[in-house]
C-alpha cells in the first residue's frame, strides 16, 4: 500500500486525479483510520493549523512551500477544503469546469491521501462544507460527475465526511474547531459524546461546532447563515478559562490579512485561500505553534497565475456588470 | 476602433442573465427578462452571492423610482436610461401604477445593442403589445432605432460630445423628444464607470444645462448604481480580472470612496447628492420578513465575501433643483429612516 499510495500522492500532487477505483479503496483506508479517531484529536506540539482552502489546488501548493511538506511538518486543516457555493460560477460549456480552477476533488483526494499515508502527521477536522448537503447542492457534486462520469467518487467522499473528526485539541491548550461554540456545550468533554458519524445535523451541539461564528456581541446571537449562532467575547473567555484552554483556533470566515485574532486574543480566525474565489484579494495564513505553542502565522499569497506549464486558468470571477 | 468597444456592450449580456438567473430563483419578479435574453431556458442560475446582490441593485433602483415619481407629485415625468443595455424596467414601469404619469421612457445604448434589442421587442408580442397600437411605432436608422409614444429605443456613443450627439437626438426642433419642461431621471445602471470621467461629465452637464436654462421648470434627478472604491485589494483583483475580458473602469477607478460620487454630482450643478453601497441597503433597508423569504431561496453561508463584495457597489441619487423635499422613502419594506432624493 504505502508505496502504491506515494505514487497516488505523486500523482495528486500533480494535480491529476487517481482512478475510481484508487478513490474508492483510498476512501475505505480513510474510514478505517478515522474512525478510530476521538471527535476531538489529541494532537501534539509543534503543529501548523490550516483554514479554509476551498479547491484552490495551486494555492495549496503553496502553503506547503510556506509550511513546509507533511510528513516533515505536521498538520490540522480544520475543514472547508470543498469549494464554496459563492465561488462557483455556473458555466454553460461543460468541458469548461475542469480547466478553469475547480480541483476540489484533488485538493481533498490528497489530504485524504496524506491522512492515510501519515496519520498520525495530519488531522482533518470537518467543516460545514463536507456535508451532503452543500456538496450536492452546489459544485463537489458536479465536479465529480464531470472528472469520474458517476456519483461514485462523490458518495464515498461523502461517507469520508461522516467520519472526520470535529476538533481537535493540541497539547490540551488550543482547542481547533471549524466553526465554534455551541449554548449546548460547555466543556470540550462534552463533545467527545456526540455521535458524529452522520450528515451535519441542522441544529444542535455538532452543527454548531461547524457553523458557529465570534462576533462582538455580549451571550448568543441569531446566525446571518442560517445555522450555528453568533457568539461573543464573554461566552469565549468563560468557554477557554472552564476548559483550560490559551486559544481557539477556527476557520470558516474569511480574514483579509489572512488572519483574525479577537476577544483579547482568545480566539483566532485562519483563513487559508489567498484571493478567495480569485475574486477577493485577501492574502491567506498558517498558524504554526512550536512545541511551546508560541505562535506564529505565517501570510502568503496566491500562487502566480503560470504554475503549471500550461498557463492555469483561473475561473471568471463574477462581478455585478 | 468599435471593436474595442465589444466586450463593455458585452457587458448587457452579464447584466441580463443575473436578472434572469435572480427572477428564475424567485428574488425578482420580472415576466419581460426571458424574452430578452437568447436561449433564455438554457442559461445556467448565477450563484447565490450574485443573486442576492442583482436583487438589491434592483430592488434598490425600483424604490429610488418610487421615490422620484412621488417627488413629481401628480406630474408626468421622463426617464433616460442611459446604456440601458436589456433592461426591462419600462415594460414594468408600463404595468405597474406609475403607468399614467410616464411621459416619455428613452434609452440609449451602442447601435449594435440597440438594433438587438429592437429585433427583440419586435419579434415579442408581450413587449410590442406595451409600445400602443402599431400604427405609432417605427424602427428606422437601419433597424437600430425604435420609436413609439412614449418608449424611444436610440442608438448613440455616449462619449461623443453631448452637443453632437445627444442634442440632435433628444432636443432639436419645435417639439423635443425630451421635453425641458418636465420632471426628467436619469438613470445610469452599470454605465458611467465605463467611461472616462471627462466624458461622462460632459454627458451630465449637458443635461444640467438643458434642464437648467431659463424657462425650464424641470427637477433633474439621476439615479447611479456602479462599483467603487476600486483601490483596496478586492477592487485590484476586480480591475484585473475585468481587465482580462477587455474591460476597464475608467469611470470607477476615478471615485475612489463616497464622498468623492457626491462630491462630482454637487459639482456638476446638482443640488443634493447621496450614496448608499449595496451591502447598506442590505442590512439596513431591507426589512426582516423580506430578508428571511431571500435566505429560504437559496443558502448563502459565506457573509463576509457577501459583504465584502457588496461593499463595492453603490447607489447613488442626485437632483439638481431646490423644489421641496421629499417624502421619506425606504428601500425595501425595512425602517423609516429612509434616503430617497431628500438632501
Ligand atoms: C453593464 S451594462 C448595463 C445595462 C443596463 N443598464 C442594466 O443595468 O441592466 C452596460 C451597458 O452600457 C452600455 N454602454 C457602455 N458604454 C457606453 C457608451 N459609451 N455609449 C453607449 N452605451 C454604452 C453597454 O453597451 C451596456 O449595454
Ligand atoms: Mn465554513
Amino acid at each position: 500500500m504505502p508505496s502504491d499510495l506515494d505514487s497516488q500522492i505523486e500523482q495528486l500532487i500533480q494535480c491529476n486525479p487517481i482512478s475510481e477505483e484508487q478513490v474508492k479503496r483510498l476512501c475505505i483506508k480513510a474510514r478505517e483510520i478515522l474512525i478510530e479517531e476521538s471527535n476531538v484529536q489529541v494532537v501534539d506540539a509543534p503543529v501548523t493549523i490550516c483554514g479554509d482552502i476551498h479547491g484552490q489546488f495551486f494555492d495549496l501548493m503553496e502553503l506547503f512551500k510556506i509550511g513546509g511538506t507533511c510528513p516533515e511538518t505536521n498538520y490540522i486543516f480544520i475543514g472547508a477544503a470543498l469549494p464554496s457555493p459563492t465561488c462557483l460560477v455556473p458555466m454553460n460549456d461543460p468541458g469548461d469546469f475542469v480547466d478553469r480552477g475547480f480541483y476540489s476533488v484533488e485538493t481533498f483526494l490528497l489530504l485524504l491521501a496524506l491522512k492515510v499515508r501519515y496519520p498520525d502527521r495530519i488531522t482533518l477536522i470537518r467543516g460545514n462544507h463536507e456535508s451532503r448537503q452543500i456538496t450536492q447542492v452546489y459544485g463537489f457534486y458536479d465536479e465529480c460527475q464531470r472528472k469520474y462520469g458517476s456519483s461514485n467518487v462523490w458518495r464515498w467522499c461523502c461517507e469520508v465526511f461522516d467520519y472526520l473528526a470535529l476538533g481537535a485539541i493540541v497539547d490540551g491548550r488550543v482547542f481547533c474547531v471549524h466553526g465554534g461554540l455551541s449554548p449546548a456545550l460547555q466543556a470540550i468533554d462534552q463533545i467527545r459524546t456526540i455521535d458524529r458519524k452522520q450528515e451535519v445535523p441542522h441544529d444542535g451541539a455538532m452543527c454548531d461546532l461547524l457553523w458557529s461564528d465570534p462576533d462582538d456581541i455580549t451571550g448568543w446571537g441569531l446566525s446571518p447563515r442560517g445555522a450555528g449562532f453568533l457568539f461573543g467575547a464573554d461566552i469565549t473567555k468563560t468557554f477557554a478559562h472552564h476548559n483550560a484552554i490559551d486559544l481557539i483556533a477556527r476557520a470558516h470566515q474569511l480574514a483579509m490579512e489572512g488572519y483574525k485574532l479577537m476577544f483579547d486574543q482568545t480566539i483566532v480566525t485562519v483563513w487559508s485561500a489567498p484571493n478567495y474565489c480569485y475574486r477577493c484579494g485577501n492574502v491567506a495564513s498558517i498558524l504554526e505553534l512550536d512545541e511551546h505553542l508560541v505562535q506564529e502565522y505565517k501570510v502568503f499569497q496566491h500562487a502566480p497565475s503560470d504554475v503549471r506549464s500550461v498557463p492555469l486558468k483561473r475561473p471568471p470571477a463574477d462581478y455585478f456588470l | 476602433m468599435a471593436d474595442n468597444d465589444a466586450p463593455i456592450r458585452a457587458t448587457d449580456n452579464d447584466a441580463a442573465i443575473a436578472r434572469l438567473s435572480a427572477v428564475q430563483k424567485g428574488y425578482l419578479v420580472d415576466p419581460y427578462i426571458a424574452t430578452l435574453v437568447p436561449r433564455a431556458h438554457l442559461q445556467q442560475p448565477r450563484p447565490p452571492l450574485i443573486n442576492i446582490g442583482t436583487y438589491l441593485r434592483s430592488r434598490g433602483i425600483d424604490d429610488l423610482l418610487d421615490a422620484w415619481f412621488r417627488l413629481a407629485g401628480g406630474r408626468k415625468v421622463q426617464i433616460v436610461s442611459l446604456g440601458a443595455g436589456s433592461d426591462t424596467r419600462f415594460w414594468r414601469l408600463a404595468s405597474g401604477t406609475h403607468a399614467e404619469q410616464l411621459h416619455k421612457y428613452i434609452e440609449l445604448d451602442f447601435a449594435e445593442n440597440t438594433s438587438r434589442k429592437a429585433m427583440s421587442i419586435r419579434k415579442s408580442k408581450v413587449l410590442s403589445a406595451a409600445l400602443g397600437s402599431p400604427d405609432a411605432v417605427s424602427v428606422g436608422g437601419g433597424g437600430t432605432t425604435l420609436r413609439s409614444p412614449v418608449y424611444n429605443l436610440l442608438p448613440v456613443d455616449l462619449r461623443t460630445p453631448p452637443v453632437v450627439s445627444l442634442e440632435p437626438l433628444l432636443a432639436s426642433g419645435d417639439e423635443p423628444l425630451l421635453s425641458p419642461s418636465l420632471p426628467t431621471l436619469l438613470l445610469f445602471e452599470c454605465v458611467l464607470a465605463y467611461m472616462a470621467p471627462s466624458a461622462s461629465n460632459a454627458l451630465v452637464q449637458w443635461f444640467v444645462d438643458y434642464f437648467g436654462s431659463p424657462g425650464s421648470s424641470g427637477l433633474l434627478g439621476a439615479v447611479v448604481y456602479e462599483m467603487f472604491k476600486l483601490g483596496d485589494a478586492f477592487g485590484r483583483v476586480m480591475l484585473n480580472n475585468l481587465k482580462s475580458r477587455g474591460v476597464s473602469l475608467p469611470g470607477a477607478e476615478a471615485y475612489p470612496d463616497i464622498a468623492s460620487l457626491s462630491r462630482r454630482f454637487l459639482d456638476l450643478g446638482f443640488t443634493a447628492a447621496q450614496a448608499l453601497t449595496l451591502r447598506e441597503i442590505r442590512s439596513r433597508y431591507v426589512g426582516p420578513q423580506e430578508l428571511r423569504r431571500l435566505s429560504r431561496l437559496e443558502m448563502l453561508d459565506e457573509v463576509e465575501e457577501l459583504e465584502l463584495v457588496l461593499d463595492h457597489y453603490c447607489h447613488f441619487v442626485g437632483r439638481s433643483d431646490v423644489w421641496g423635499l421629499v417624502t421619506k422613502d425606504q428601500v425595501g419594506s425595512g425602517d423609516d429612516d429612509g434616503d430617497g432624493f431628500g438632501p
